[in-house]
């Protein structure tokens, strides 16, 4: 088989090989004027799609438009070419996690490397060690105001103090193991 | 010995899957490639191979397991020797940063690590080959 080109190892990690689905773009701008956090990425999504079909790998993958992306699947439901446009994000994500190419001082990625770190840890989310991955990333007002808003959460029971745990963790290990050949580190 | 043995390569990365091919080529093995795992899988159904080098982090997630537990599920496919070739400690290593293990996946499955040593690479797809003809002949 010929080596694949940028925007069919894109396709690849899409539907695993059922077509290349960016090709039916037709570069409406639907899902640029759709999405709401458009306006803090490098590149709007219509762009993006255009720049992976013309093989701009670097330039892609230099851009912070797929971490930026809110997953709200607003663009997706919207595609004329029924192209799912937040799945081609997170092919992007998983793209520059892979490979280790994503621009440096993001949130997303140590956003999931934390939320993952703590599921496969306690089996369950906790907020106060995730927030710590984007807190200080802004500014000491909206540090402060975070703090605040957390305490009163934990006043009032909407958030854990201790961190959360499931029961039968080792199960839950043992079947993450099943998918992933490593051993856990424990 | 690496006369007229048919590999297939189902790796989604093209650069990887460049050089090995190169190696498993210039050794006298005939190799087909595939980049997802959609189209492996297919490859793996339709034709006759003696071995499959296979990646893990491919497609949505670590769909190069899921076709490993497939070919467990098939007859026919279950006799064959797979070397799993994976970069996954590097690519997620974050999360999971313990040790390889070996998967057994298959009847006869082993699990390297990239990046691969050529001569480690063509001792073990020949001792993967040649185990499995063993086996064969033993019946």
């Amino acid at each position: 088989m010929a080596k694949p080109s940028f925007s069919d190892e894109i396709a690849n990690l899409l539907h695993a090989g059922h077509g290349n689905p960016l090709r039916t773009c037709i570069q409406c701008g639907t899902c640029s004027g759709t999405c709401p956090v458009v306006e803090y990425m490098d590149h709007t999504p219509r762009r993006i799609i255009g720049m992976i079909r013309a093989n701009l790998k670097d330039e892609v993958l230099a851009s912070n438009t797929y971490w930026y992306c809110a997953s709200c699947y607003h663009c997706t439901v919207r595609c004329p070419a029924q192209i799912d446009i937040a799945e081609t994000m997170y092919a992007l994500k998983r793209y520059s996690i892979w490979k280790h190419v994503h621009q440096e001082g993001l949130v997303g990625p140590v956003f999931s490397e934390t939320f993952v770190k703590t599921i496969l840890r306690s089996g369950r989310s906790f907020e106060p060690i995730l927030a710590t991955s984007y807190l200080f990333s802004s500014g000491a007002r909206e540090l402060i105001q975070e703090a605040f808003m957390g305490t009163k959460m934990m006043l009032k029971g909407r958030m854990p103090v201790l961190p959360p745990r499931i029961k039968r963790l080792d199960n839950f290990k043992r079947m993450v193991s099943r998918v992933i050949p490593l051993e856990a580190d424990s | 010995m690496s006369k007229g043995k048919r590999l297939l390569i189902i790796d989604d990365d093209p650069d990887f899957v460049e050089g090995i091919l190169s190696i498993l080529e210039t050794a006298g093995y005939e190799v087909e490639t595939a980049y997802n795992p959609k189209d492996g899988f297919d490859a793996l159904e339709s034709k006759q191979y003696d071995l499959l080098l296979l990646d893990i982090m491919m497609g949505r997630g670590a769909e190069g397991v899921m076709i490993a537990r497939k070919m467990r599920k098939d007859p026919k496919l279950r006799e064959m020797p797979v070397l799993i070739i994976t970069g996954i400690r590097e690519q997620i290593a974050y999360l999971f940063p313990g040790q390889p293990m070996h998967p057994h996946f298959v009847e006869v499955d082993e699990l390297v690590e990239k990046p691969v040593e050529p001569d480690f690479l063509l001792e073990r797809v020949s001792a993967l080959i040649k185990a499995a003809e063993d086996r064969k002949a033993k019946g």
